[in-house]
């Protein structure tokens, strides 16, 4: 008699799946695809926001001065809404979709579902972008009414905005629906609760986005007659800054995906990490009045508890993870026989691409939360605030936080998933280091500046008016963004060809590079 | 099935027993961690008194129009024969941010504390004085104003630029502030 396999009702779907070499998991065809394609949208915003970047970097350079107010403003608003907004958010959804499915051994819920959100957002993305292309929306990412737009941009945001709710809750059903059909065993896998953290943190700013956006877009129709600068600019920052903080916590998600898949280390205890996750959590949002420490709106109580004192707590989780994860690295590779103070550090393969990403995120990061810290008290705002210091502080943390850590995942992830070697070899180990290497100088040169009071997003300040200290710190920073911008590039370039050109292998040792070096 | 990964901390639901108490390493680094924040947080607090700190503390709900008006009634009340407009000591200085300048242009006396009524009356603004060692920075925003008292130390022409985009000329705005002696 043939041996029949009982299928649970409502989920008959057959889908193919295969067993990754390198972990054991099961990966469902649906869930691979849309991953990659989630993660391919992402390098391509990546690639249009530091196009952006970088031509802004040689703009504020006073010496090239490469483009005019008009272009100037183009790319700061392309810059913000590709670099910041569709590039992390990409990736986020990819992340969801992997940790959901892939780690769970689960089948993504509905790949429908996952489709037409990513539909929904790409479509929103080319929304954007063309507006802002077309000169019709060169009103910042952060769009401050009334200063006005071309209605097609506040849509492109909705629409988009529309696409990653779809995925949030593609994501809750697909755990769901795993645990029903008891695809994994026990809590859920620090990775895929961390994604669960930023995923519930995303809806929150999706919620006050779309309070700041909706009477935005209203009014760029002429449908209303006003919409209140402040009160936007308070929901805008809902948005901004929560979003942030979806950035923050998938950062250290890849972290310590990179660890597990490069050394096999965990973190060094996973309640203290999943602690570290909770804390995110419950603090991000009241400490959004961090945006407002020299507003003329609130007061001065509010500023130091909701922006400097909550600040300081919401510093805390930030450093449990990067210890944890540096903590989680020295005690596997103790287990594994390393000795001394410094034993740990000289079995740590520092040319694997992936442990040179995580270890730029980690000083970039570092190096951004001082910084941060630093401007969230009242009288040193008054000192930073929209000044370079403050594309100094999100230079480190987003672009040297996060987009590193994004980067070093990637060098992971996307080899496994299209079982395919990553393309050129110790390219990316170069690419991770220049890119560092670069953002480091940004962020200095840029933080040079912001003491000085010279402003953010002004394309310059007009002849006559600009003091001559400014020029040596703007024109270094001009180089910096080049190096980076090279770095950059890089990526896309190794991302692009590994999926176009990339040898098709299913050999572990191929798709992955352990980083721990054979005493 | 696996390469020589053991365990996958991250990736792995975690071991059964997880949810145990800290060890007393961890415990000690969250005690040593939040007593910073404490510290911190004092230091933040008791420095508004101990320290030689001065942002503005109050700020007031107005109308753009009704702040316009009153710029222009200072402005021309006061205005000088050069169209700057000289702040008597003691008297209460008005300036108004709008695309793309600021309004009027102010003189200071060396020494004496005034204060300035700063607010924009169309969009979000900045107001920024920078250049000569000097860098203070307020975001201005219609239909509130900051009271912000000033006391020019040094004599000379600072620069004040408006730091928060706001449109296409955005780079144009700026305004000389004079202290005389």
């Amino acid at each position: 008699m043939a041996y029949v396999e009982t299928v649970p009702a409502g989920s008959l779907r057959e889908e193919r799946s295969r067993y990754c070499a390198v972990t054991g998991l099961r990966i469902y065809a649906g869930a691979q695809a849309l991953t990659v394609a989630n993660a391919v949208c992402a390098v391509l915003a990546v690639a249009v926001g530091g196009l952006f970047g970088v031509s802004m970097a040689l703009t504020r350079a006073p010496s090239l001065e490469l483009l005019g107010s008009k272009g100037y403003y183009v790319a700061l608003t392309g810059h913000g809404v590709s670099a910041l907004v569709l590039w992390p958010v990409f990736f986020e959804v990819a992340a969801m979709v992997f940790a959901s499915s892939v780690l769970l051994n689960a089948r993504v819920w509905s790949m429908k579902l996952g489709w037409a959100s990513l539909a929904l957002m790409v479509a929103g993305a080319v929304m954007l972008e063309t507006v802002i292309v077309s000169g019709n929306a060169s009103v910042a990412f952060t769009a401050y009414p009334p200063l006005v737009a071309s209605p097609v941009f506040y849509l492109g945001y909705i629409v988009f905005a529309v696409g990653v709710v779809g995925a949030i809750a593609n994501f809750a059903m697909t755990i769901a629906a795993a645990r029903a059909e008891r695809t994994y065993t026990g809590s859920l896998p620090l990775l895929t609760y961390g994604v669960a953290v930023a995923a519930i943190l995303a809806l929150l700013a999706i919620l006050a986005g779309l309070v700041a956006l909706i009477p935005a877009w209203l009014y760029s129709q002429g449908w209303i007659g006003n919409v209140e600068p402040i009160v936007y600019r308070g929901w805008f920052w809902g948005l901004g800054h929560t979003l942030q903080y979806v950035n923050v916590v998938a950062m250290v998600v890849a972290w310590y995906g990179i660890i597990a898949l490069t050394l096999g280390a965990g973190p060094v205890n996973q309640k203290f990490t999943r602690f570290g996750f909770v804390l995110y959590l419950l603090l991000t949002v009241p400490v959004l009045g961090h945006h407002f420490l020299v507003d003329p709106s609130i007061g001065t109580d509010v500023k130091i508890v909701g922006g400097s004192l909550m600040g300081f707590g919401l510093g805390v989780p930030s450093l449990m993870h990067g210890l944890a994860v540096m903590g989680g690295a020295e005690a596997h590779l103790r287990s594994r026989g390393a000795t001394g103070l410094f034993g740990w550090l000289k079995r740590i393969d520092f040319g694997n691409a992936a442990v040179a990403a995580l270890a730029c995120s980690l000083l970039l990061f570092a190096v951004g939360g001082w910084s941060g810290t630093a401007q969230t008290t009242l009288q040193l705002n008054m000192l930073t605030h929209n000044t370079m210091w403050v594309p100094a502080h999100v230079h480190a943390i987003v672009v040297g936080g996060t987009t590193l850590a994004f980067m070093g995942f990637a060098y992971l992830l996307v080899p496994l998933l299209t079982q395919r070697r990553l393309w050129g070899g110790r390219l990316a180990t170069v690419q991770a280091y220049l890119y560092g290497t670069g953002l480091l100088l940004l962020v200095v040169t840029q933080s040079w500046a912001g003491m000085l009071g010279i402003p953010r997003r002004v394309a310059r300040v007009d002849v006559g008016a600009d003091p001559s200290s400014w020029k040596l710190p703007m024109d270094l920073m001009g180089i910096a963004g080049a190096v980076a911008g090279l770095g950059g590039a890089l990526f896309v370039v190794i991302m692009v060809m590994t999926l176009l050109r990339g040898a098709r292998t299913s050999d572990p040792g191929e798709l992955i590079r352990t980083a721990e070096r054979t005493a | 099935m696996r390469l020589d990964l053991p365990d996958l901390g991250g990736v792995d639901p975690p071991q059964p027993g997880w949810a145990k108490r800290l060890p007393a390493d961890e415990r000690i680094f969250l005690w040593v961690v939040l007593a910073s924040v404490a510290v911190m947080s004092a230091f933040t607090i008791g420095w508004l008194w101990l320290g030689d700190q001065n942002p503005p503390t109050a700020s007031y709900h107005t109308s753009a129009a009704r702040f316009a008006t009153k710029t222009q009634a200072f402005a021309e009340r006061y205005k000088g024969k050069d169209g700057r407009v000289h702040v008597p000591v003691g008297k209460d200085a008005y300036l108004m941010a709008y695309r793309y300048g600021f309004y009027p242009t102010l003189v200071l006396k060396a020494g004496h504390p005034s204060r300035i009524w700063l607010s924009a009356i169309d969009t979000l603004h900045g107001f920024s004085i920078v250049g000569h060692g000097v860098n203070l920075n307020l975001q201005l925003a219609p239909n509130h104003a900051y009271g912000a008292v000033f006391t020019p130390t040094k004599p000379g022409k600072y620069l004040v630029v408006c730091n928060e985009y706001c449109g296409l000329e955005h780079h144009k705005m700026q305004i000389t502030l004079y202290v005389e002696r």
